[in-house]
């Protein structure tokens, strides 16, 4: 159990900003997510605590203690690389042995504590096989075990299931969550799959260009996204840009009545909150193409003006592209100027098209 | 897939195998043809013309003299010493210079380790003899050295060149561009991050590079010396322009046996004794490619 402070840190290459004054503190037992698109900076800031990179700028303290100036060897964290980094002239035993044979522990306790481990990750009688004759997840799970066994403090894991398949993905990050859990380690994920961040997190840090977009556990980043990037890449979003009015946010095809100043803002609405029924007359919109996921139906409605957005609905004959149809809007969230200002549903909906205005499906 | 459908897919597997494997034939008929003709026919043909050979009485027969005579012979003993001697040092000195260089390149990056790496391929473009006569003119009696220290009153410097270090330093020399290109490639296949996930567990260093790197390219160094090796135990420019006069090397001593003291016979044997050396080292070779190819 160990408490890790982020506090101002900041790492340049060359004349690219990969961190800016990055401050986060994770608690005891905590499992963190970073979050972001490539080249956010998540992946180095996780290799900054491991110390593979030196910050330029900034703090990383793990219980009080500042790890900065230590070499990855010293410190008490364990990593778990995307490509499992596993070595092939080893076996499972001997690969999760290394560490603690580094350490001079008697053989007998090495010969436990790798059992132990082996039997944590699910491996049991694995030890004698080799890396290579082992599948994708078998090999992660020998990564995970590699750095438990030594007991980190800190349990730092760089995208780690990105070379599985989605199958094999969801199931290992609930054993992984488990692992966690029952260990109570604290734990820094870095990740690009949402559903990942979204699965496991007790609380997630969406990144972009190095910085902080938001920090909140999984339901208030996906359900009160702090700005329209977040919105954008937590789940699918509708964000449709146009004025608001006297308290009437306009886009083409849509209007809505929400509690916010007059001016430009963007409406962001998830495909679960904007349901639709069949037009008595010419439509809000025109669905364009409608795809049956067994459980749901994602519907793409254009608007009268070209652009789309998707709509989550279930399953009906009544979806079939061309049919014009009416929106209910539900939960909606508003921003302007890169800030959230309002969130909830629509104070009374509006069914006439309205103004110029540019409409933006995300997903 | 029905079973109609899976069976002719399966014929037509099998007849386009069938009618690819004369050209894959075809394809090594000829390398394999030249190396039958080139090497080891005469390689039979040496060894044959050594042991079964005309007796005083006019009749052929099994005949081991010349081997017994090159075994026991102090001066061919000596040279056999002496070869094995260089080609051991060398190897050894060329894994000491050449994997420090490899590491640094492998694990350097920018403009640096660029120019490093121009200047330890450079001796590939420069010839032997060309070498040999640089080494003379800059480490020799009256060289470049021996001319700086006079003039700044330091004593003569008694030169390698006549002595046995001097083929040694010569065939290094000459040897580290190849050692290097092969070690490099040997590192570019491990990952960083199997050295990161090394250091993230506790290794230091050195235990990086004992542990991970070191059993990751024995093949590379397997490798590097057998060629390494196979060119420096039968060398001839660099040993017969550098060194001392006798011992020699095997090289110089073949060619001498052969051209000066005009006996063919002891020049054979003395061939054959330096390929039976020279096959335990490609042996290596041979076994370190086969064990890559099966995985």
């Amino acid at each position: 159990m160990a408490r890790l402070e982020i506090t101002g840190v900041s790492k340049q290459f060359d004349t690219t900003t990969a961190v800016a004054d990055f401050t986060l503190e994770v608690d005891n037992g905590e499992l963190v997510c970073l979050l972001g698109p490539s080249g956010s900076g998540k992946s180095t800031l996780l290799r900054m605590v491991g110390g593979f990179e030196r910050p330029t700028a900034g703090s990383i303290r793990i219980d009080g203690e500042e790890i900065i100036h230590l070499p990855p060897e010293k410190r008490p964290t364990g990593m778990v690389f995307q490509s499992h980094a596993l070595w092939t002239h080893m076996n499972v035993f001997k690969n999760i042995a290394f560490g603690l044979r580094l350490r001079h522990l008697p053989r007998d306790e090495i010969r436990r504590r790798v059992e132990a481990v082996l039997e944590l990750v699910g491996l049991t009688g694995y030890g004698s096989r080799l890396t290579h004759q082992l599948s994708g997840g078998q090999q992660q799970r020998v990564a995970l075990a590699r750095s438990l066994v030594l007991e980190p403090k800190i349990l730092l894991l760089d995208e780690p299931f990105a070379s599985l398949d989605q199958h094999l993905r969801e199931r290992l990050r609930e054993d992984v969550r488990d692992i966690q859990q029952r260990l109570g380690i604290t734990t820094l994920f870095v990740t690009h799959g949402q559903d990942e961040a979204l699965a496991m997190a007790d609380r997630i840090v969406v990144m972009r260009d190095g910085r902080i977009e938001q920090v909140g556990p999984p339901s208030e980043v996906y359900r009160a996204p702090a700005t329209p990037f977040v919105a954008g890449f937590i789940g699918q979003m509708n964000l449709l840009e146009g004025v608001v009015d006297t308290q009437v946010f306009a886009c083409p095809g849509l209007a809505a009545r929400i509690p916010i100043a007059d001016g430009p803002a963007t409406l962001a609405v998830r495909p679960e909150a904007l349901g639709l029924s069949p037009a008595r007359g010419q439509g809000m919109g025109v669905i364009h193409r409608a795809v049956d996921y067994g459980s749901h139906v994602m519907i793409d409605v254009e608007l009268p003006d070209g652009y789309r957005v998707k709509s989550m609905m279930p399953q009906s004959e009544a979806w079939t592209a061309g049919r014009p149809v009416d929106f209910n809007v539900g939960t909606i969230v508003a921003y302007r100027d890169n800030a959230l200002i309002y969130r909830g549903a629509q104070v009374e909906e509006q069914s006439r098209p309205a103004g110029r205005r540019v409409v933006r499906s995300n997903g | 897939m029905t079973d109609l459908t899976q069976a002719a897919a399966s014929r037509l597997l099998t007849d386009t195998n069938h009618n690819r494997r004369p050209w894959g034939l075809l394809l090594v008929a000829v390398p394999v043809f030249l190396v039958g003709w080139l090497v080891i026919w005469p390689t039979i043909s040496a060894i044959a013309r050594t042991v079964w050979r005309l007796d005083a009485e006019g009749n052929y027969g099994f005949n081991l003299s010349s081997y017994v005579f090159f075994f026991s012979d102090q001066y061919s003993l000596n040279n056999l010493a002496i070869t094995l001697w260089t080609t051991g040092m060398c190897a050894l000195l060329l894994l000491v210079i050449c994997l420090p260089i490899a590491l640094y390149l492998r694990f350097s990056s920018g403009r640096l380790p660029a120019y490093v790496q121009g200047l330890a391929i450079f001796p590939l473009f420069v010839p032997s003899i060309i070498l040999a006569y640089a080494f003379i003119r800059v480490l020799g009696p009256n060289g470049m050295v021996d001319i700086l220290f006079n003039a700044v009153g330091l004593p003569k410097i008694r030169t390698p060149y006549l002595t046995p270090w001097g083929p040694v330093i010569g065939l290094v020399w000459d040897n580290i561009p190849l050692t290097v290109l092969i070690l490099l490639a040997g590192l570019g296949n491990v990952a960083n991050q199997s050295i990161e996930a090394a250091r993230d567990v506790g290794a230091n260093r050195l235990q990086v590079f004992w542990h991970i790197i070191l059993p990751r390219i024995s093949n590379s160094v397997l490798v590097a010396l057998s060629f390494s090796i196979l060119g420096i135990f039968s060398a001839f420019t660099l040993p017969y322009l550098l060194g001392p006069a006798s011992p020699e090397m095997m090289g110089p001593f073949m060619q001498r046996t052969f051209r000066e003291v005009n006996d063919p016979l002891n020049a054979i044997t003395q061939a054959v004794i330096a390929f039976g050396f020279c096959i335990v080292f490609g042996l290596f070779y041979v076994r370190s490619v086969a064990r890559n190819r099966g995985g």
